[in-house]
Parts: C-alpha cells; structure tokens; sequence
C-alpha cells in the first residue's frame, strides 16, 4: 500500500508537469493558428468556377498561405502566414475584386 | 494582309455567344472558344479592373461563310450580389473587319447586352446582339438559357449542369434553335457539349488564366 502511495506521488510530481507542458503548448497553437485565419462572409457566392476569382486575388497577396471556400455557407476562410495581419479594409477590397460583397468579417479567435 | 488574316480564320475554325462571365477579375485573362450550328469563335480578353474586360474577338458564321475579326470590350453594368444568388448585366460591343466569300470586306460593328442570373440549383440568361457589317451583312441575334443542377458539388468538385438553349434570329428561314447541352466545370476549366434539334453540335471550351 506504502509502495503504491509512493508510486503515484512520483508519477504525479514528475508527470503533471509535463502534462500541463503539453496543453499549454497546445493552446498557444491553438491561438496562434485561429489568430491567422479571418473569416469572410459574402453574398454572391454561388458559382464554383466564377469564385476561382477569390484565388487568384488572394493569391496575389505576400500575407496571405491560401483560402478555402465554403459555397455552403457563402463563407471564404482565408489563411495568413505566420505573424501577418490584413486588415478589413483590403480584404473588403480583394472580396469585391473578386465580385462579391462583403457582408461579415471575423478576425482571429472570435469564438 | 489576307495571309495574316487566314492564319486568324484558321484559329476560329472552331464559336459567338459568351455564356460565362464576360468580366474577370483584375488582371485575369479568360480564353473562350465556342461552337454552335451556326457559328465559330475564339474571344481572349483581359481584365484591367473587375469591371471591363477587352480583348480579341474572331468568329466564322459557317452557313453564310462569312467571318470577322476584330476587338471587343465587355463591361459589367450592374451586379446583384445576395445571400444564396447573383444577377449581372452586362454591355459587349465590338468593332473590327468582316470579310465574305468572295473577299469583299467591310467594316463591321456590333453591340448587346447580355443578363443572367443564377443560384446554386438554377441559371437562367438572356442575351441579343445587333451586327452591321454594311455591304456583307446586318442583323440581328438572342438567345436565352435555362439550367439546373442535378447536385450541387462543393468548391473543387466537378461541377454538373443541364441546359436548354434557344436561339432566335428573326432574318432566318428557320428563326428559333432549340439546343440541349450539359455543362460541366472544374477548377479554371469549363466545357459544354450539346446537341440541336436538328442534330447539330454545339462545344463551348474555357479557360480562365
């Protein structure tokens, strides 16, 4: 009884550390990959190939690692690059370059 | 000259009516190349900004062995973007040479307007033109089209539609043209395949660079 008493002190004292090591890391990923993805909701978008125009525009841009887009939804989710930012007036620019209007834009960990 | 034009007649061996967006988006380059029963044409144009596209414009009318070469400007009058649909208006006009059998030429025209509107289960469209091309010919062209989509694909997939297409050219013996087609597209690539009433091909290829 002794033994296993000091059994779990041990992997409690030498584990839990490691543990909240690896969840704290974890979160700073989570944060730092939500921080560099921006959420576009647009009206318009409903034809696949017209809205290879978002990928050609976006992809002009040195901040932006891609996009998806979600017909769906009208929704483009687009990705920036590590340590980047865009600000809501350019993508309202690139969105209507692209032939759609900009109805909402969520920057970074909104949820 | 006429070399210079032949090689240009060659290259629209294979359409007239655009049936895509005419406009791209700025600094994008579109290649169209359509079939039909009764013409051939080849339209490269470029988009300066998402508003107005220019570009080359080259058709060979197969029945009354005509063809023309020549420019033309698109331009995007008015977009409805909403939740689930779009709607475009557009201007096309032209201007170039026309060129017939027996080698006459005579400066050509043209101009139209072209609407459409579209969700992601239905499409409809309708588009006229007015040509005058003085001593060789002058006339005047619609068409509309009805579509539907048998399932909608997400971003990146094939995309699938079916469409009835009729034309009307009033100066024709037989005015109205009725074509089936299927229009698939997938990435920057879009091709239609259908077929008149009468048996005649119709292939619609475009790019979009």
């Amino acid at each position: 009884m002794k033994f296993i008493l000091k059994l779990t002190i041990i992997i409690i004292v030498f584990y839990t550390p490691y543990v909240w090591g690896k969840t704290v890391e974890q979160s700073k990923q989570n944060t730092e990959n939500c921080n560099r993805q921006v959420d576009v909701k647009v009206n318009g978008l409903v034809c696949d190939f017209c809205a290879r125009a978002l990928e050609k525009v976006f992809g002009k841009q040195e901040e932006v690692s891609g996009i998806a887009v979600d017909l769906d939804n009208g929704k483009v989710v687009v990705t920036l690059k590590e340590g980047q930012k865009i600000d809501n007036v350019t993508l309202t620019a690139l969105i209507t370059d692209s032939g759609y209007n900009v109805v909402d834009i969520q920057q970074g960990c909104y949820s | 000259m006429k070399f210079f034009i032949n090689i240009i007649g060659m290259m629209v061996i294979l359409p007239a009516a655009v049936w895509a967006r005419p406009v791209s988006y700025p600094g994008g380059i579109t290649l169209m190349q359509m079939n039909d029963f009764d013409t051939s044409s080849i339209h490269m144009h470029y988009s300066p900004t998402a508003n107005y596209s220019l570009g080359y414009k080259g058709e060979y009318w197969r029945n009354d062995d005509w063809h023309f070469q020549g420019v033309q400007i698109n331009y995007l009058i008015k977009r409805w973007n909403k939740p689930a649909s779009q709607a475009n208006v557009y201007l096309k006009s032209g201007t170039g040479w026309a060129f017939d059998k027996d080698n006459k030429n005579n400066l050509a025209a043209f101009t139209g307007v072209s609407l459409d509107w579209e969700d992601r289960r239905f499409f409809t469209s309708y588009s006229n033109r007015f040509l005058e091309a003085g001593q060789i010919t002058q006339f005047f062209t619609q068409n509309a089209r009805v579509g539907i989509a048998p399932y909608m694909g997400d971003y990146g997939d094939l995309h699938t539609w079916l469409m009835l297409q009729i034309d009307h050219q009033p100066e024709k013996e037989n005015a109205l043209t009725t074509t089936f087609l299927a229009r698939f597209f997938k990435g920057e690539y879009l091709v239609e395949l259908g077929v008149t009433q009468d048996g005649d091909a119709l292939m619609n290829f475009i790019i979009r660079y």
